[in-house]
């Protein structure tokens, strides 16, 4: 018997260029960096050169899960993919998608805790995984399907439990705004083109086997009921949104829907989903409603349930079937849509207004027809950018200065403009097959109207509204919600940041006097969180709190947690004073595999991965200077649109000082250095990075 | 139901009380004295007598920690669980049998101080306070030309929603804000 449980123990990896497979053990060579991101870091520093670009056969998309993935810990489904990305602008650097469903637990289920795609095949293939066959097979037939045919086909050759990650369109034309999609909705954005590159339409993975609990199983059921007894809703806000019986607080804002009188209306028969009291674990999955949160109650009547990842309660994908779609649109539009998040509002984020308004039938529409393309065509949304850059250059009249007359009369703006759902029909798929100046443009990212299109990246930092931040990205729970904090961890990646660490605790929906009695116990002082609104001074909590916070993210990406529910910090458990627990991850961790770990230890692993992370940029960027070159700010951070000074009720903007004081802070708490933002000597050898020490000390990038 | 619990006189009534506090309902003195009388309670072979049902009531209060009673518009006392249902939600349910006016502003200064939240106008056509808009409107009139609730402040955010806050709690600078992030900031930013 091996001596972890958790990991399968091997990572397959996969030569595309000669056809070669083969399996490495996990343990000997990642289980320091756990799996997820953290092996996906760690594949990019061993055997991707600085230089390497994204759609070079030297490039490698990695595929990671972690030990936790396939196990029975809540909402475990989560796979980390991690490559050189080419939306990262000016200059391509390492970022990670992430994509739920159940991939990640069928890879474990097959034997895997990863897959090292390397290479490029010199025709279309996709690669099936069942158990321990691994073929690549051919996918002419499959080439230039979308993502559902795609899908269905090798389902029917597989079996209905196989799970496939397909590319759409968009990514077999090397569109960089392109995703890799598995079980139809569950998306991974940025890395299509990548895999497209490859000649790679899908990889389809099929397990018969499970995932060993090393630990006592009696102490493991005990961990995962209390683990479930803690959770929330959706992003674990833990107050309903309107007032229940068994609940002291309510929050309009929040995700937890769940109310007599809403009902999923399309269910047969429709199921009312109650009151939904926290202590009725069977009744979890009814709380949250993601198309109803986001599309509001005319969302209800078309809801037949929940769908969701890997061992997951939340069932955060919302399935809806909308009968007069196909009808009304039709373009192959199928009545049933699903999804969640950005990507379900993408339709209607894509226009300025519409006559009947954000909630009306019309931008619900909108939203269907913009799921259903770019679910099918594999397209990407850079967490709303490329709405945000479409609307502000067609109405600042861009477009038609910069595309040609015919160009621009072969588009039906008028529907546009009238916020007809119809034009998404006329724009998406032109721009999964690049076609013409305009989608090529969006496809490439916002960094391509900087380059090809010489509009000024500094005019785009100056407007909140636009919500960018820096390398082609947008900003992801920044100052705006999360102030300094918010602000600091918007600097560390080479895209959004991807990061609900801190904002599943800031958003859950306790009063501002819980929050803080919660903070002093996790962060050292209730002046660790902020009342929305009213932010105070950064201090030494704040930085603790930030530190944690992106630690906690990299841990959740590398066992495979969904950091779109993890932390699990607070609860809706009245009785325990609406406390979560903190130890969740190390006890997981711990049972999982047998290596018992404290909390602060499995942070500390936590920070390895995060400065491997670092490590990767400063060897790529060629420079130690990050906090210079890379750790930057926009400018409308520091500005209020009102001219507010910084601190007064109701800015969310910063002090310029302030800020940098708590760039010291976090530097210091991470044991980098202060002037440049790279790690010290001592802190990578601490973190047992010390072959990435010894590298830079050759290269001249140690401090 | 705890053990101890079981076999007492009371035991069916607890179980109303608690089922009816699930589903958002308290229950008054009446409804549970016409359960003892109903239910023809005996102890130790002797029945007791209908004039002695208040003396079990209070035994019960006393007995049992979940109940909670809670006075009325009338300050008669009503009765609910606290593993079943919040101080908060007995509240609204007492000033849901008074003036609409004072439900909406209790609930929006509540609110306001306790959450420093704005409330949107339609949380008020739901349960539990299921007020028409016809009443809503009503009461929101009557606010504006009354002294005593000029705290209470509406704004409108930038997709046409309603909220009121009120001004003892929320500054005019931060009511308007809060209400954007509420209803616009959180859905845009997911």
């Amino acid at each position: 018997m091996a001596k972890y449980g958790g990991w399968a123990g091997k990572v397959l990896r996969v030569d595309l260029s000669t056809g070669r497979i083969s399996k490495e053990g996990t343990i000997e060579k990642y289980k320091d960096v756990l799996g997820g991101t953290g092996l996906g870091y760690k594949v990019l520093w061993d055997e991707v050169k600085p230089g390497t670009k994204p759609y070079d056969s030297e490039n490698k998309l990695i595929f990671g899960v972690g030990p936790l993935a396939g196990t029975g810990a809540p909402s475990n489904g989560r796979t980390a993919i991690t490559t050189i990305y080419p939306t990262c602008w000016p200059k391509p650097l390492v970022a990670t998608g992430h994509f739920g469903g159940d991939f990640a637990s069928q890879l474990k289920y097959a034997g895997y805790d990863g897959i090292i795609v390397e290479g490029k095949a010199d025709r279309p293939v996709w690669l099936s995984i069942t158990d321990g066959k691994v073929e690549i097979k051919d996918a002419r037939s499959l080439w230039g399907q979308g993502i559902r045919r795609a899908n269905l086909d090798i389902v029917q050759e597989l079996g209905p439990t196989a799970c496939v990650a397909a590319i759409g369109i968009a990514g077999e034309n090397l569109v960089p705004m392109s995703t890799i999609i598995n079980n139809v909705s569950h998306s991974a954005g940025g890395v299509g083109g990548v895999m497209g590159a490859k000649n790679l339409k899908a990889i389809a993975v099929r397990g018969s086997g499970y995932v060993r609990v090393a630990g006592d199983k009696g102490e493991w059921e005990k961990v995962i009921k209390h683990h479930l007894s803690l959770l929330g809703a959706n992003n674990q806000h833990v107050v309903p949104n309107s007032p229940q019986p068994w609940a002291e607080f309510s929050h309009p804002g929040v995700r937890w829907v769940a109310s007599k009188g809403r009902a999923w209306g399309a269910a047969q028969p429709p199921i009312d989903t109650g009151t939904c009291d926290p202590h009725d674990l069977n009744r979890i999955a009814y709380r949250t409603n993601n198309a109803a949160f986001y599309l509001g109650k005319i969302a209800w009547q078309y809801t037949v349930r929940g769908n969701g990842c890997t061992s997951c309660p939340i069932r955060c994908h919302t399935l809806l079937r909308v009968p007069y779609l196909p009808e009304k649109y039709g373009n192959g539009i199928t009545e049933y849509i699903q999804s969640t998040c950005v990507r379900l509002i993408f339709g209607r984020f894509l226009y300025k207004s519409f006559a009947d308004g954000v909630l009306g039938r019309t931008a619900f529409d909108a939203c269907m027809v913009g799921v259903y393309l770019i679910d099918d065509l594999g397209i990407w949304d850079n967490y709303g950018q490329i709405e945000r850059d479409f609307i502000k250059i067609y109405y600042e009249g861009i477009i038609k200065n910069k595309i040609g007359d015919a160009e621009f009369k072969s588009y039906s703006w008028d529907k546009y403009e009238k916020g007809d759902p119809s034009f998404l029909f006329d724009l998406i798929p032109r721009i999964a097959r690049k076609e013409g100046e305009l989608a090529t443009v969006l496809g490439r990212g916002t960094g391509a109207l900087f380059d090809q299109w010489g509009l000024s990246e500094g005019e785009w930092k100056k407007d909140e509204k636009i919500g960018y931040w820096k390398m082609g990205h947008p900003q992801h729970h920044s100052n705006l919600e999360a102030y300094q904090l918010g602000a600091i961890i918007n600097t560390q990646y080479n895209r959004d940041v991807q990061c609900h660490t801190h904002t599943n605790f800031l958003r859950n929906g306790l009063p501002i006097k819980e929050q803080k009695r919660l903070a002093k116990d996790l962060w050292g002082s209730e002046d660790a969180v902020d009342d929305i609104g009213k932010y105070t001074p950064m201090n030494i909590n704040k930085a603790k709190m930030t530190r944690w916070t992106l630690l906690r993210k990299e841990l959740h990406d590398s066992l495979s947690l969904c950091n779109w529910m993890a932390p699990v910090v607070a609860s809706p458990l009245k009785e325990r004073g609406y406390s979560g627990d903190d130890t969740l991850e190390s006890l997981l961790y711990s049972l999982a595999t047998g290596e018992k770990v404290s909390r602060e230890e499995l942070d500390g692993i936590g920070d390895r991965i995060f400065c491997l992370h670092r490590a990767l940029m400063i060897r790529d960027m060629g420079t130690k200077e990050m906090r210079k070159e890379h750790d930057t700010f926009p400018e409308w951070v520091f500005k209020d649109p009102q001219n507010r000074a910084p601190f007064t009720p109701g800015t969310t903007h910063m002090e310029k000082n302030d800020l940098n004081l708590g760039m010291d802070m976090f530097y210091n708490l991470l044991g980098w250095d202060k002037a440049t933002g790279s790690p010290a000597e001592e802190t990578y050898k601490k973190l047992k990075l010390g072959y990435v020490a010894e590298e830079f000390k050759k290269n001249g990038l140690l401090l | 139901m705890p053990t101890e619990e079981q076999g007492k006189p009371f035991q069916r009534i607890l179980l109303m009380i608690r089922e009816r506090s699930k589903e958002g309902q308290l229950v008054s003195t009446k409804e549970i004295l016409q359960g003892f009388k109903n239910q023809g309670l005996w102890i130790e072979g002797k029945q007791i007598a209908e004039s002695n049902h208040e003396t079990l009531l209070s035994g019960m209060m006393k007995e049992i920690n979940d109940l909670r009673e809670i006075p009325d518009q009338e300050g008669h006392p009503r009765y609910y669980s606290s593993l079943l249902m919040s101080e908060a939600y007995a509240k609204i349910l007492i000033r849901k049998e008074g003036d609409p006016l004072l439900l909406i502003t209790n609930t929006v200064r509540e609110s306001s101080a306790t959450c420093s939240r704005p409330t949107p106008i339609s949380l008020f056509l739901g349960p539990p306070f299921m007020l028409s808009q016809e009443e809503i409107d009503t009461c929101l009139l009557r606010m504006r030309e009354d002294n005593q609730y000029q705290d209470i402040r509406q704004t409108t955010t930038s997709i046409g929603t309603r909220f009121l806050y009120s001004t003892l709690y929320l500054t005019p600078d931060r009511g308007p804000m809060l209400a954007e992030w509420i209803d616009v900031g959180q859905v845009n930013n997911p």
